[in-house]
């Protein structure tokens, strides 16, 4: 077990792994959501779209605006995103791409009039989370608390909307106000990883977890803490790894890398197991095509058909 | 000196040439929602690049083997019960990714390599870049108008295609191997951000001013011209980043349309 835990006895390791277990207690019950209302894309675009935020909040408080500029450019980001796709005349997938690459480009046009350009973008695709700093732990810490307790109160009206979003709007919910509130439940932990662990870990962090967990069971909650448990095995499987790569052999492995290309391996090697239990509990398969389409639709016609009959017969 | 050799000259020509290689493919990407797609189709390309710069083989080959193992992953994944497409498009891009920025922090010098491909260098094409782009731009002409009413059919009404006795399957594969083509082709010179927004803003711009194909093809290459154009005369102009400044040209041109069609165009009584 001594060689397990040695790299983590250095203080800036034992920190990162902290930052990795925090982050983990966020994702599963996030990417849950993320998964059943296919937000990839728009998780995707969350990530990059921050990017404005961290250069303007640099630019006008230095390394202490970075949080706020960050927290910013999210919360705008889920609105301008809750907005358009509420609007129709775009398509979702469409408007969100427009929304991803602008605002990033926003960022780069913005950093490219400064000297340390290739760096600063560099930093923001890969993070420091072997420079997580106490006070960015609290951040996180604090973070986490206030997204899991949002969670907590806006889930079981979530749920609802997910799966059946026309019979939610009759129950008096507003579909509107909890496609918001979900957008900046994801902006929170992007902003709340993305400074420590960079674009590449957050994005998988948001997808991969549930991706996973979906393939073991079919339990909400279930998926959640398989996806925290997950995570943060990969995260200290990650980190381990890319210590032992750049101490022992002289390779450098990012740590981030690392710990997505774990995770992925762990969905990988799952794939098998989720095949044998879609056989035992077959049921008709989605059309995996119509991922733009609301869950709920089918069961709305279906309803109609069987009215229909109650009626003629 | 001839024309050629500014290096502004050369990422005219270019901006021009991907712009319309990228606003034609980009009407099949838009009404296809296929968005997303093209977003992971670019970072899971990447890998390949990188891999095939290491080892010393064409990176246009590289990131074509990559292509095609992506589009038949997510294909596969998306098939598997309990897996949406979003989320199996999700976990290949974060993947791909992942393993294209580990490959390249193994390589000296990488951070000037990251930034390219994100953002792009169109400012330092070479002749051959302009001239793959070219030909590329001729293929894909070719194809799109060769299939279109066989990808119209199929895109717009798959049952009725498979019905009259069209390959669905086929035609789907045959877009999405164009697409990759596209992408693999523009992104080394211009990066996946700007790739992507080359992609869909213009499409998605002229979709509003018509629902005619005749219509939007034409003008989709023509707004994604004009911001190629009008991003680099604002790169030139005020020293910015080209691939930024064309990326928001062409996010410009869409916020316009948007306000203009809703003055202008009333919506007609189409189901949504």
């Amino acid at each position: 077990m001594g060689a397990l835990t040695a790299p983590f006895a250095a203080p800036f390791m034992s920190r990162a792994l902290i930052e990795m277990a925090l982050l983990a207690l966020v994702c599963g019950p996030v990417s849950v959501f993320v998964f059943v209302r296919r937000m990839s894309f728009v998780a995707d675009a969350l990530t990059h779209t921050v990017f404005p935020g961290v250069v303007i909040g640099f630019g006008v408080a230095g390394a202490n605006g970075i949080f706020g500029g960050a927290l910013a450019a999210g919360v705008v980001t889920a609105v301008v995103l809750t907005l358009l796709t509420r609007g129709g005349r775009l398509s979702d997938d469409a408007s969100t791409a427009v929304v991803l690459t602008a605002m990033f480009s926003l960022g780069v046009v913005l950093v490219s009039r400064r000297s340390s350009y290739t760096t600063d973008l560099t930093t923001f695709l890969f993070g420091r989370i072997l420079t997580v700093t106490q006070q960015q732990l609290v951040q996180t810490a604090v973070l986490a608390v206030v997204i899991l307790a949002l969670l907590a109160v806006g889930a079981r009206a979530l749920v609802f909307r997910a799966f059946d979003e026309a019979a939610a709007r009759a129950a008096g919910f507003r579909s509107t106000l909890l496609d918001l509130w979900l957008n900046v439940l994801v902006a929170l932990v992007v902003v709340a990883a993305v400074r420590a662990v960079g674009t590449v870990l957050v994005i998988a962090l948001l997808i991969v977890p549930a991706a996973f967990a979906r393939l073991l069971t079919d339990r909400l909650l279930v998926m959640a803490a398989v996806g925290t448990a997950v995570t943060f095995v990969a995260g200290y499987l990650g980190l381990y790894v890319s210590w032992s790569a750049s101490i022992d052999y002289g390779w450098r492995l990012t740590s981030a890398s690392a710990v997505v290309l774990v995770l992925v391996l762990a969905y990988v090697v799952a794939l098998p197991v989720g095949l044998t239990r879609g056989r035992r509990s077959r049921q008709p398969a989605v059309d995996p095509s119509c991922h733009g389409q609301v869950p709920g639709t089918s069961e709305l016609i279906d309803g109609h058909e069987r009215m229909r009959k109650v009626g003629t017969s | 000196m001839s024309w050629w050799d500014d290096a502004v000259h050369r990422a005219l020509v270019e901006a021009i040439l991907v712009s319309a290689l990228a606003g034609l493919i980009g009407v099949q990407v838009v009404l296809r929602r296929l968005s997303f797609f093209t977003m992971a189709l670019t970072h899971a390309t990447f890998p390949g690049v990188v891999a095939a710069a290491i080892i010393g083989v064409n990176i246009y080959l590289g990131g074509a083997a990559a292509g095609v193992l992506v589009a038949l992953g997510v294909a596969a994944l998306s098939r598997r019960e309990g897996q949406n497409a979003s989320a199996a498009t999700g976990v290949v891009l974060s993947g791909g990714f992942a393993l294209g920025v580990g490959l390249v922090a193994t390589q000296n010098g990488f951070s000037r390599d990251l930034s390219s491909f994100l953002v792009g260098s169109i400012l330092t094409v070479d002749a051959s870049d302009l001239l793959v782009t070219a030909a590329v731009l001729a293929v894909v002409a070719v194809v799109l108008a060769a299939c279109s009413r066989q990808l119209t059919f199929a895109g717009f009404d798959p049952a009725g295609a498979r019905a009259a006795g069209h390959r669905v399957g086929l035609i789907d594969l045959l877009l999405l191997l164009t697409i990759e083509l596209v992408i693999v082709t523009v992104v080394p010179a211009v990066g996946t951000i700007l790739a992507v927004a080359l992609i869909v803003a213009p499409a998605a711009a002229a979709r509003l001013w018509s629902d005619r194909l005749a219509v939007i093809t034409p003008l989709a290459v023509a707004f994604g011209v004009l911001s190629g154009v009008a991003g680099l005369y604002a790169s030139d102009r005020w020293n910015v980043a080209a691939g930024g400044a064309i990326t928001l040209a062409a996010t410009a041109i869409l916020l316009l349309s948007l306000a203009l069609t809703r003055v202008s165009i009333r919506p007609k009584a189409v189901p949504a």
